[in-house]
């Protein structure tokens, strides 16, 4: 486990070295964020409106939290990184080294959120109290819960991105299977929650990563229950060992078919 | 040298080219280098096509959002489901037409902080024409023809079709000149990239969401300072309930800032200095 302290250690001393830079993408969240109040505001237009049962200042803390999550856990690594290491060849000499490519890539992409998010949990806070206002019932157990599932959604988020970047030792681009799962992540996940949805789909939502990615974590910051933190618990834990196993079985059978040409 | 008969340029007695003649060629030559941009992408044409669908479906997948946000009000900023889609589809055509034409624009400020702009400087065409169409986005494609597939299932008469793709193309040349103005920041300042950026990601976000949403200042700023409202709010009222006006207004600010940005781009070119870098350009 040193060997991997030491490689966060270092990832995390490059990326404070950039915390300028990652407040430069504030800009970009607080537009997001700005179109969202405008939104909800028009769709919340009489007072006392309550959509799937959520306030609107519920409703735009969801998206808030959703958004903080999607910005915080941005990673070159994870997608474009690994990709461009199977594509460019340059996993010949990561793969040899006394590690891990999979978890070497995933500790690389843990000291880049260590960064990231807490920068956008200040953001996202000063934001929230200052434009929207402060949210009802949000107390300790739901702090402490909520940061729990926030940390394991990340991780649940970094795994699958990493599957998918795996694609590349079958295809040679895996960008567009990225966008997808972005798109399936930040359309359906963090613009409203699944209460939103039609009856019939919610089930189906409720199997995706949207589940445990966004909606459980924001959920549990804006509508605290005890029963539904265990709920959404063991599904981040069920889903994070699916995750980790799928992405060992991806890249023992990827490594398997690896050419590399001398150069 | 010009030979006997070379008819691709006309020499008057004074040496000069005729400039009609000089125009068309240096549109012949943008095409060509769109042409084969587009070609060097279609060398594996396995992720050419990956890249063309799944643009598609990506941008299918916010009808999804929509329509659950319809369910829960009828109309959203004074905007319909099916206005909506149309703002969709200007977007992502207007989007979608300027990166496969103009796609270096976008990385500008790169060129200019690296000093690669040499490359281009020392070729017998228009500089600006050149680095422009020096490079095409696959993915744009996606966008285009999502455009497209948009305006062949809005239920559109002809005339509105027509003015769809006049604005798709006015959307395209205004986001074009945008960017080439943000881009052309970077000869001034320093990491000005970093705000061009920025101000793109505005436009492109603001774009996909009804105008009626926005009050106030913010109105004002999205019509005048990010030019979303000219690029596809004020188009989409065109289209819905034509508006001679409003049409002349879109023709006028495409083409003044266009101008403003050629002007821009030109007097920060003065200022470049080459970064003596050696590289080849295949």
């Amino acid at each position: 486990m040193r060997k991997y302290a030491v490689i966060y250690r270092s990832v995390l001393m490059e990326n404070l070295q950039y915390a300028a830079n990652i407040a430069l993408g504030f800009v970009s969240y607080f537009i997001f964020i700005f179109v969202f109040i405008n939104l909800w505001g028009y769709m919340y237009a009489e007072p006392g409106t309550r959509i799937g049962g959520y306030t609107k200042e519920q409703m735009i803390w969801y998206a808030m939290i959703t958004e903080m999550i999607w910005f915080g856990a941005r990673s070159g690594t994870v997608a474009g990184q690994a990709s461009s290491d199977i594509r460019g060849g340059n996993i010949a000499y990561l793969m040899n080294k006394p590690y891990h490519y999979t978890l070497y890539i995933l500790t690389r992409y843990t000291g880049e959120w260590s960064i990231r998010l807490p920068m956008y949990m200040v953001l996202a806070v000063a934001v929230g109290i200052t434009m929207v206002g402060q949210l009802p019932g949000f107390g300790l157990p739901a702090l402490f819960a909520s940061a729990v599932s926030i940390l394991l959604g990340i991780t649940i988020n970094g795994v699958f991105k990493l599957c998918i970047s795996l694609m590349s030792f079958w295809i040679e681009d895996s960008t567009p299977f990225q966008w997808l799962y972005d798109k399936l992540i930040l359309i359906l996940g963090t613009v409203f929650p699944i209460e939103i949805f039609p009856k019939a789909l919610q089930p189906l939502i409720r199997l995706t990563p949207i589940y445990t990615v966004c909606y459980g974590p924001a959920k549990l910051v804006v509508d605290f229950h005890g029963d539904q933190y265990l709920e959404i618990l063991m599904a981040q834990l069920l889903y994070l060992a699916v995750g980790c196993g799928l992405m060992f079985f991806v890249y023992g059978k990827g490594v398997k078919k690896l050419y590399v040409n001398g150069g | 040298m010009l030979m006997e008969g070379d008819s691709s340029l006309k020499v008057d007695v004074m040496g000069k080219t005729d400039w009609r003649t000089e125009a068309k060629n240096q549109v012949r030559v943008c095409l060509l280098s769109v042409k084969y941009n587009i070609m060097r992408e279609m060398i594996n044409k396995v992720t050419f096509l990956t890249n063309i669908c799944f643009m598609i479906l990506n941008n299918a997948s916010f009808l999804v959002q929509w329509a659950i946000l319809f369910r829960l009000k009828e109309d959203i900023g004074g905007y319909t489901f099916k206005e909506v889609m149309l703002l969709w589809g200007l977007s992502a055509g207007s989007y979608g037409l300027s990166h496969i034409f103009f796609a270096r624009v976008f990385s500008l400020p790169e060129l200019i902080i690296n000093g690669k702009l040499d490359a281009y400087l020392v070729l017998p065409k228009n500089v600006l024409l050149q680095v422009m169409t020096s490079s095409t986005r696959t993915s744009a494609i996606g966008d285009l023809i999502y455009g497209l597939i948009i305006i062949c299932f809005s239920d559109l008469s002809f005339g509105k079709v027509l003015l769809f793709l006049l604005f798709t193309v006015t959307g395209a040349l205004i986001i074009t000149a945008f960017a080439l103005l943000m881009g052309s920041l970077s000869f001034w300042f320093v990491r000005m990239e970093i705000f061009g950026n920025q101000m793109l990601n505005a436009l492109v976000s603001f774009a996909t969401y009804p105008d009626g949403i926005f009050k106030g200042a913010v109105k004002f700023l999205l019509y005048f300072i990010i030019p979303t409202g000219m690029m596809v709010y004020l188009p989409v009222h065109v289209i819905t309930d034509f508006d001679l006006r409003g049409l002349l207004v879109v023709f006028g600010y495409a083409l003044l800032l266009s101008a403003v940005s050629v002007t821009v781009f030109y007097r920060g070119l003065r200022r470049y200095s080459s970064g003596n870098l050696m590289e080849a350009r295949i």
